[in-house]
C-alpha cells in the first residue's frame, strides 16, 4: 500500500513542478479545437450537416472527441516515459526497494491518470462554453470513462517503455501510433462515413469506444449501446494494467 | 557470521563472461573493495548481490539471505549507491529521501526526523528544498549515501562512488564513508577503480580483473606479494658498491649508477643509511624511495597498469554523463 500512494505522490507531484509541460498539454487539444472545430464548424453550418454528426452541431460532436483525445495523449506518453526513469536511473531505485513491484507500477499508473484526467477535465469545462448542446449531467460518467481511458493507455505505455531499450522509439511510437489512433477513433468524423477498411480498423480501436461513450453521456447519442462502451473500456483497462504489473514484476535492468 | 558469502558466482551475457566463478566473503562490520579496471565485472557482481541480475551460475547470500531465492529479505537489508545517478531530478532532495523512506515503510515524524538527520550528515540541510536537477555531481552523490541510509541498512553498497568528482568531494565522501562504518556498524562494499581509494578506505581488498579475482587480501597483504620497499641512492666521487647491512635484503646498481636497496620499510631504512654513509665517510648526493603502490600490485599480477586500455576512456566518458546530469 505505500508504495502505491508514494509513485502516485511521486506522479502528482512531478506533475505540479513542471509548469512548462502542464502549460503545453493543453496548447494541443486547443489548437485543434479552435483551428479544426471552429473552422470547421461554419463549414458544417447546414442542416444536413446536423443528421451526420448525430444531430447536433460540428463543435458539440468534436467536443467528447477532444476530451478522450487530450486524456489519451497525456496517459499515453506519461505512461511511456517510464523510459526517462530508465534512462535516469530512478528505476533502478524502485526495482531494488523491498516493496511489491506490483503495487509500485499501479501507483504510478494512477498518479498518471489523476493527473491526465485533470487535463481531460480543464477541456472539458472549456468545451462547456464553446459547444452548445453538451450535457452537464454527464460530466461524472465522462470522467469515469477518462478514467478508464488513462489507465489503459498508462499501462500500456509503462508497458511499451520497459520492453523499449533506446529513446528513439519514443518518437517512431508517437507518430505511427498516436495520430493514426486519432483519426480512427471517430473523435473528428463519424465512424459510419468512413471506408470500409478504415471502419474495421476503428472497431478494433480502443479510443473509439471512449469518444463514443463521452458522446453518449455529454450528446445523448452513440454509435454502439452504452454498455458495450462500458465494458469495452473496463475490460481493456484491467487487462492492459494487468499486462503491466506482470511485466514490472519480471523487469530486470539487463 | 559473513555479511555477504559468495561461491563460484558467475554472469554470462551471450558469449561474454561478466563475472567467472568468483568466491569471496565480507565479514560484518568491514569495508571490502572490489577493485579492477572498467569492464572488470565489477558492477555486474553488485547487480547480481542486490538482486538486480540473476546470476548465470553459482550462489551468493547477503546479510544471511539467497539473492535468488529470498530477494525481497536482501533487498531489506541493503542499501545501494548505483553508479550512475538515480534521482529523480524532477523532485527535491527531502522529497527525493522522502519516497525512498516511504517505500521502504517509514513514516510521519520518525521518517521526517531521520530525513533531516541524514542531510546535516552528508551537509545538504540547507538544499533539501531544492530540486535536484540543480545539484552538483558532487552533491547528487551525497544525496543519494544519504538516501541509501534512510531504512537503516546491514549493508552498504557502493558502486564506485567518487567516480568523476573533484578531489574534494572525494575527501568528502571517503570521510562519510568511513564515519558509516565506525558510527553505524556497517557492513560496506565498494568498488573502485581508484587505487588510492581502495588503500585508503578499505579492510580487505579483492583484485578483480576480466571477472576473476586474482588477488585478495589487506592492502599490505597485497603490497606483500611484490616484496619490499625500494631505495634508491647515489654517492659521489664515484662508490658504485653493493651496501651491506642486515636492514638491506637486496642490493642491485643500476645502469645508470645508483645503487638500489630492498629494505623492510624504507622510511626506517633511510635514517640507517645516512649513519652508515656517515660511519663510511660515503657522500650522498641522491636519495630516493618507492614503497609499493596497489598500481604496482595490478601491474605485477597482469602485466598492464589498471587505468590503461579502454579503461580510461570509460573513465572520460562517465565524467561527461555526469556532468550531463548536473
Amino acid at each position: 500500500m505505500n508504495a502505491f500512494i508514494t509513485l502516485a505522490y511521486r506522479q502528482l507531484k512531478r506533475f505540479t513542478r513542471a509548469r512548462s509541460r502542464v502549460i503545453g498539454s493543453f496548447v494541443n487539444p486547443i489548437i485543434w479545437l479552435i483551428f479544426f472545430g471552429l473552422g470547421w464548424s461554419e463549414v458544417f453550418n447546414f442542416p444536413m450537416a446536423r443528421q451526420i454528426f448525430g444531430g447536433v452541431d460540428y463543435l458539440s460532436f468534436l467536443a467528447p472527441g477532444i476530451v478522450a483525445m487530450t486524456i489519451f495523449n497525456s496517459s499515453f506518453i506519461s505512461g511511456i516515459s517510464v523510459i526517462w526513469d530508465k534512462q535516469f536511473g530512478f528505476l533502478k531505485e524502485i526495482l531494488v526497494a523491498p516493496a511489491s513491484r506490483k503495487a509500485a507500477i499501479v501507483g504510478r499508473i494512477v498518479g498518471d491518470s489523476l493527473t491526465s484526467l485533470f487535463q481531460g477535465t480543464v477541456i472539458l469545462l472549456l468545451m462547456f462554453m464553446i459547444a452548445d448542446s453538451l450535457k452537464v449531467s454527464g460530466i461524472p460518467f465522462v470522467l469515469l470513462i477518462g478514467f478508464m481511458l488513462a489507465v489503459a493507455f498508462a499501462s500500456f505505455g509503462v508497458s511499451l517503455a520497459l520492453r523499449m531499450t533506446s529513446m528513439e522509439g519514443f518518437q517512431m511510437i508517437m507518430s505511427f501510433l498516436m495520430l493514426p489512433l486519432l483519426f480512427l477513433s471517430g473523435a473528428f468524423y463519424p465512424i459510419d462515413t468512413m471506408p470500409n477498411w478504415m471502419q474495421v480498423l476503428a472497431h478494433i480501436n480502443p479510443l473509439t469506444y471512449a469518444v463514443d461513450g463521452s458522446r453518449y453521456f455529454l450528446l445523448g447519442t452513440s454509435k454502439f449501446p452504452i454498455t458495450t462502451d462500458l465494458s469495452v473500456l473496463a475490460l481493456l483497462s484491467i487487462a492492459l494494467l494487468g499486462i503491466a504489473m506482470y511485466s514490472f514484476e519480471r523487469a530486470t535492468i539487463e | 557470521m559473513y555479511a555477504i558469502e559468495v561461491e563460484n558466482l558467475t554472469k554470462r551475457f551471450g558469449d561474454l563472461i561478466a563475472v567467472d566463478h568468483v568466491n569471496f566473503t565480507v565479514k560484518k562490520g568491514e569495508i571490502f573493495a572490489f577493485l579492477g579496471p572498467n569492464g572488470a565485472g565489477k558492477t555486474t557482481t553488485i547487480n547480481m548481490l542486490t538482486t538486480l541480475l540473476k546470476p548465470t551460475e553459482g550462489r551468493a547470500t547477503v546479510a544471511g539471505y539467497d539473492v535468488v531465492k529470498e530477494p525481497s529479505e536482501v533487498r531489506k537489508k541493503i542499501g545501494i549507491v548505483f553508479q550512475d545517478p538515480s534521482l529523480d531530478r524532477e523532485l527535491t532532495a527531502y522529497e527525493n529521501m522522502y519516497i525512498h523512506g516511504k517505500i521502504y515503510g517509514y513514516n510521519g515524524i520518525k521518517l521526517k526526523e531521520r530525513i533531516n538527520d541524514l542531510l546535516k550528515f552528508v551537509e545538504l540541510e540547507r538544499f533539501k528544498d531544492k530540486v535536484v536537477k540543480t545539484f552538483s555531481g558532487g552533491m547528487a552523490r551525497r544525496l543519494e549515501i544519504a538516501r541509501a541510509l534512510i531504512h537503516e541498512p546491514e549493508i552498504l553498497f557502493l558502486d564506485e562512488p567518487t567516480i568523476g568528482l573533484d578531489p574534494h568531494t572525494r575527501a568528502h565522501i571517503w570521510e562519510y564513508i568511513k564515519r558509516m562504518k565506525k558510527e553505524r556498524d556497517m557492513t560496506i562494499f565498494l568498488t573502485t577503480h581508484y587505487m588510492d581509494e581502495a588503500d585508503q578506505l578499505a579492510d580487505r581488498i579483492a583484485i578483480i580483473d576480466h571477472g576473476k579475482i586474482i588477488a585478495e587480501g589487506t592492502a599490505d597483504e597485497l603490497k606483500r606479494l611484490i616484496g619490499n620497499d625500494v631505495v634508491y641512492l647515489k654517492f659521489t666521487n664515484g662508490m658504485i658498491e653493493c651496501i651491506k647491512a642486515e636492514f638491506i635484503k637486496d642490493c642491485k646498481i643500476l645502469p645508470d649508477g645508483r645503487i638500489e636497496l630492498g629494505v623492510e620499510n624504507a622510511s626506517e631504512a633511510i635514517p640507517k643509511i645516512f649513519e652508515l654513509s656517515i660511519q663510511k665517510s660515503w657522500k650522498i648526493l641522491e636519495v630516493s624511495y618507492h614503497k609499493p603502490t596497489l598500481n604496482d600490485v595490478f601491474l605485477y599480477l597482469t602485466g598492464r597498469e589498471i587505468r590503461e586500455e579502454n579503461g580510461e576512456s570509460f573513465a572520460i566518458l562517465k565524467t561527461v554523463a555526469r556532468r550531463r546530469f548536473r
